[in-house]
């Protein structure tokens, strides 16, 4: 039997990704297109012999254009060809679900609506006639519950079966006028696999994509002339759309009069989205989200370092030979990201996972928001932000949260001074393990200091006008451990898979290189770098692999310099080199992933200008530190 | 004055939605009947309300099972049950034109409260209905007091994306709104149990009354 691909949509929290974990389970491959929260998830399984793939897509309130989140669903409802759409229906806010769900019904994608948060709504009192819900939209409606599995089995059985749209599905009547008009529109659309009453819909809400389907851009314009009594139609559609989803909620809900429900959410909120103490808690927590990580990162690359250590002098190899380099190189590179990867990517992916799914992530935001308005940013910038401090390349993709342009390019730019974990590494693993914590400290505050500045020099330049902050602020609830780990995996994926080769490789091509002596003619040209940064010449080497994965800085320090680096170099020249290699948009992927996202020539002034503005940083700061 | 049914001009494309469709022919029988106050002939309503003729007889044929119409020979009448019911959807339509006059241009309120009498739910319609006996239009959400419970007047963006959003959210006419924080650039407001951060832009044009007030 063929295949089918189901697509997951619904809002913002509304538990997508715990039903895929439901549907699929952990030990199922999952690929993923790296981002957050607006990210594409695919996950295959096979029920009973007919394989189903599924797609996850970030949460939305409707299918409209306006943020990147809502262009990626609608691309992927219109042209993934999938076979159906599971929606996730909110039973605590029916008709919310609902103007989205009917939505999708004027597109006439078979539908199935998978209603959660059950036992929430029964707590809160609200009770939800699923048979007479199915019997208004004529789609099936299956209440489920991903953390107990309940209807999971049922909701796979009718996803099976999803394969053709009932002829009497519910959709809405507009007014008069407005009919009338899609009538008119409907009648000159280009054939394609979409309805065209769908079409004329959505090209009367002004979304142009759907301009494509008409035959010529003349009728949308003559449509909207003829709409004398509905100056805003577009208005009088979502009123309509809203009007008559909560008309189906109120048939199909019965309320249920409660004693008072329980007070620790607001209890919760008084402090966490307090004018102070919000703020306060904020920047409390996500310091000790730091700390914790460069502990336990210090300890495991400790541990990490001696391993290799003794496993490489257990094998005494004969010297100077091409399988030693090999072996040497290749495990040292191993090492280093193994001892990356466990603490400052996963752990980090751990927390912000934890963060995401207890609801704290949403308040962090909120309170984020004043300081990041200040610096010319809109609150959702946080979330980008945040993921920079674990690999800039991902965070790089999540800027696509942002509304405009010139916001995503903003917060990207700030990525040169949010240090990912490759160069936290750096500073803690080199500046930290060689200088002592002040010195790795004063790194931070550095690069911090650096940031700030180039913040408010951009805000100078650039008119940036920021969409107006509009979140919501989902009830705490208590986080399932499997999801979170499941997402973490998901998010470090890539670097498990193409950082650590790429280090090893990395390795193992500096051997070659310098056995074959190439490496000094790269040194040379570069001299006047490492005179203003007051290094010595070979640091260049560090600084140029760096570029090309980060982590191999560290590789390459040690491969230059031996590993008594305290001897070689004093401390103001250890940070001068922690400063150096933290500025700036760290690597080749970031700058690849900088190219996807802003094209060739943007991607590459941004990095040029920041690597050059912190060498010079750099050169300044130890110039000023040695006066004083 | 009222339109009957102007809804069903375009009836022909739309054949897929018979019961939706039957559902307002109905009530749309029940209200002229009620603003007629006499017995009326089936001709009239055939008349006044421009649908295909076999849908008259249906929606007459179901409104008489229902006990809501009785029809002798030729004429028609509300029953005790009919008069109830044709109030209560007239009422609607009437709260809905006269709260939206209040707002909007005159063409408008009526083409707005035409768009929605038919789906609107019982509550958002009695917070209306409430709200319409007031003369003022409510205050901008930053001018209102914390914890204080309010219903929401008027939404009003020049941005048409922002306000589908906003709508799409559930942020919605009539409904019940309190601010349960104050943040720094905005409010936090609770909706039927979800919580939106709202920015001041938004929050300055979003109007609502104090709940109490009616």
């Amino acid at each position: 039997m063929k295949d089918i691909k189901i697509l997951l949509i619904g809002q913002p929290n509304v538990g997508k990704s715990s039903l895929l974990n439901a549907l699929v389970g952990p030990k199922v491959t999952v690929s993923n297109y790296p981002g957050t929260t607006v990210e594409i998830t695919k996950a295959k399984k096979s029920f009973n012999k007919i394989g189903i793939e599924f797609v996850d897509t970030p949460g939305i309130y409707s299918i409209s254009d306006r943020s990147e989140e809502e262009k990626v669903t609608e691309r992927a409802l219109f042209e993934e060809e999938a076979d159906g759409v599971i929606v996730i229906a909110d039973a605590t806010s029916l008709e919310r679900s609902l103007y989205m769900t009917l939505q999708i019904l004027e597109a006439q994608i078979p539908t199935v609506l998978a209603l959660n948060f059950v036992e929430d709504a029964e707590k809160k009192g609200i009770r939800i006639d699923c048979e007479r819900l199915k019997g208004i939209l004529q789609v099936a409606v299956i209440p489920i519950n991903p953390l107990t599995k309940k209807g999971i089995d049922t909701l796979v059985d009718t996803v099976a079966k999803i394969k053709r749209i009932p002829k009497r599905i519910f959709t809405i009547e507009y007014d008069d006028h407005i009919e009338s008009a899609i009538h008119k529109i409907s009648s000159q659309t280009e054939k394609t696999s979409m309805p065209k009453k769908f079409i004329s819909l959505r090209a009367l809400e002004g979304d142009e994509d759907f301009y494509k389907y008409l035959m010529n851009d003349k009728i949308i314009r003559e449509a909207k002339e003829s709409l004398k009594e509905h100056p805003k139609v577009a208005e009088d559609i979502a009123i309509t759309r809203y009007g008559t989803a909560s008309f189906i909620t109120e048939k199909v809900t019965r309320m249920i009069p409660l004693e008072k429900e329980k007070k620790s959410q607001e209890e919760i909120d008084r402090v966490l989205l307090h004018k102070i103490s919000g703020p306060l808690a904020t920047g409390l927590s996500l310091l000790a989200i730091f700390g914790i990580l460069l502990y336990l990162g210090n300890l495991t690359q400790g541990v990490f370092t001696s391993l290799t250590e003794s496993l490489l002098s257990s094998l005494a190899p004969a010297k100077h030979s091409i399988i030693t380099m090999v072996l040497v190189n290749g495990l040292t590179g191993l090492a280093l990201g193994v001892s990356i990867a466990l603490p400052y990517v996963f752990l980090f992916y751990l927390f912000l996972g934890l963060l995401e799914d207890t609801g704290l992530l949403s308040r962090f935001t909120v309170n984020a928001e004043w300081l990041l308005k200040k610096m010319g940013l809109p609150g959702k910038s946080f979330i980008p932000l945040a993921l920079g401090l674990g690999c800039t390349a991902p965070a790089t993709r999540a800027t696509r949260v942002l509304a405009s342009e010139n916001e995503q390019f903003h917060t990207a730019s700030l990525f040169a001074f949010v240090p990912c974990s490759s160069r936290i590494a750096i500073i803690m693993g080199i500046v930290g393990f060689y200088g002592g914590m002040t010195l790795a400290l004063s790194v931070f505050v550095t690069s911090f200091a650096a940031g700030l500045i180039w913040v408010f020099g951009i805000k100078k330049v650039i008119e940036i006008r920021s969409e107006p902050l509009l979140l919501e602020l989902p009830p705490y609830r208590k986080p399932l451990i499997k999801n979170v780990f499941a997402k973490s995996w998901i998010r470090m994926r890539d670097f498990v898979y193409i950082v650590i080769p790429l280090l090893v490789l990395g390795g193992i091509v500096y051997g070659i290189l310098d056995m074959s002596g190439i490496i000094h003619v790269v040194v040379e040209p570069l001299l006047p770098v490492t005179i203003w940064l007051g290094l010595p010449t070979v640091i260049i080497i560090p600084i140029i692999f760096g570029f090309l994965q980060k982590d191999l800085t560290g590789a390459m320090l040690l491969s230059v310099l031996g590993s008594e680096i305290s001897l070689a170099l004093n401390a103001l020249q250890i940070y001068t080199f922690g400063v150096a290699t933290t500025i700036g948009i760290p690597c080749m992927i970031a700058l690849g992933m900088l190219i996807r996202e802003f094209g060739f020539k943007r991607a590459l002034v941004l990095t040029i200008t920041s690597i050059v503005y912190g060498l010079l940083f750099a050169g300044l700061a130890w110039r000023i530190i040695s006066i004083i | 004055m009222i339109a009957y049914a102007t809804t069903f001009n375009n009836l022909s494309g739309n054949a897929a939605k018979e019961s939706d469709i039957l559902k307002i022919v109905k009530e749309d029988v029940l209200r002229m009947l009620r603003e007629r106050k006499k017995k009326t002939s089936i001709g009239i309503i055939k008349d006044e309300i421009k649908v295909a003729h076999a849908l008259i007889y249906e929606a007459l044929e179901e409104l008489e099972r229902n006990g809501l119409i009785a029809i002798q020979e030729n004429s028609i009448s509300l029953t005790d049950l009919g008069q109830e019911s044709a109030k209560n959807i007239l009422e609607k339509h009437l709260v809905l034109e006269d709260y939206f006059e209040k707002t909007r241009r005159k063409i408008e309120a009526h083409t707005a409260a035409h768009i929605i009498e038919h789906y609107v739910s019982g509550e958002v319609i009695n917070n209306i209905k409430k709200l319409s006996t007031l003369k003022m239009g409510g205050v901008p959400l930053t001018k209102f007091e914390l914890n204080k419970e309010g219903v929401i007047t008027d939404i009003t963006f020049s941005d048409y994306r922002l306000f589908e959003r906003i709508v799409s959210m559930g942020i919605f006419l009539g409904e019940k709104i309190i601010i349960t924080n104050e943040i720094s650039r905005g409010v936090v407001v609770k909706i039927r149990n979800k919580k939106f951060a709202l920015d001041k832009i938004i929050a300055e044009a979003i109007k609502v009354v104090e709940y109490e007030r009616y």
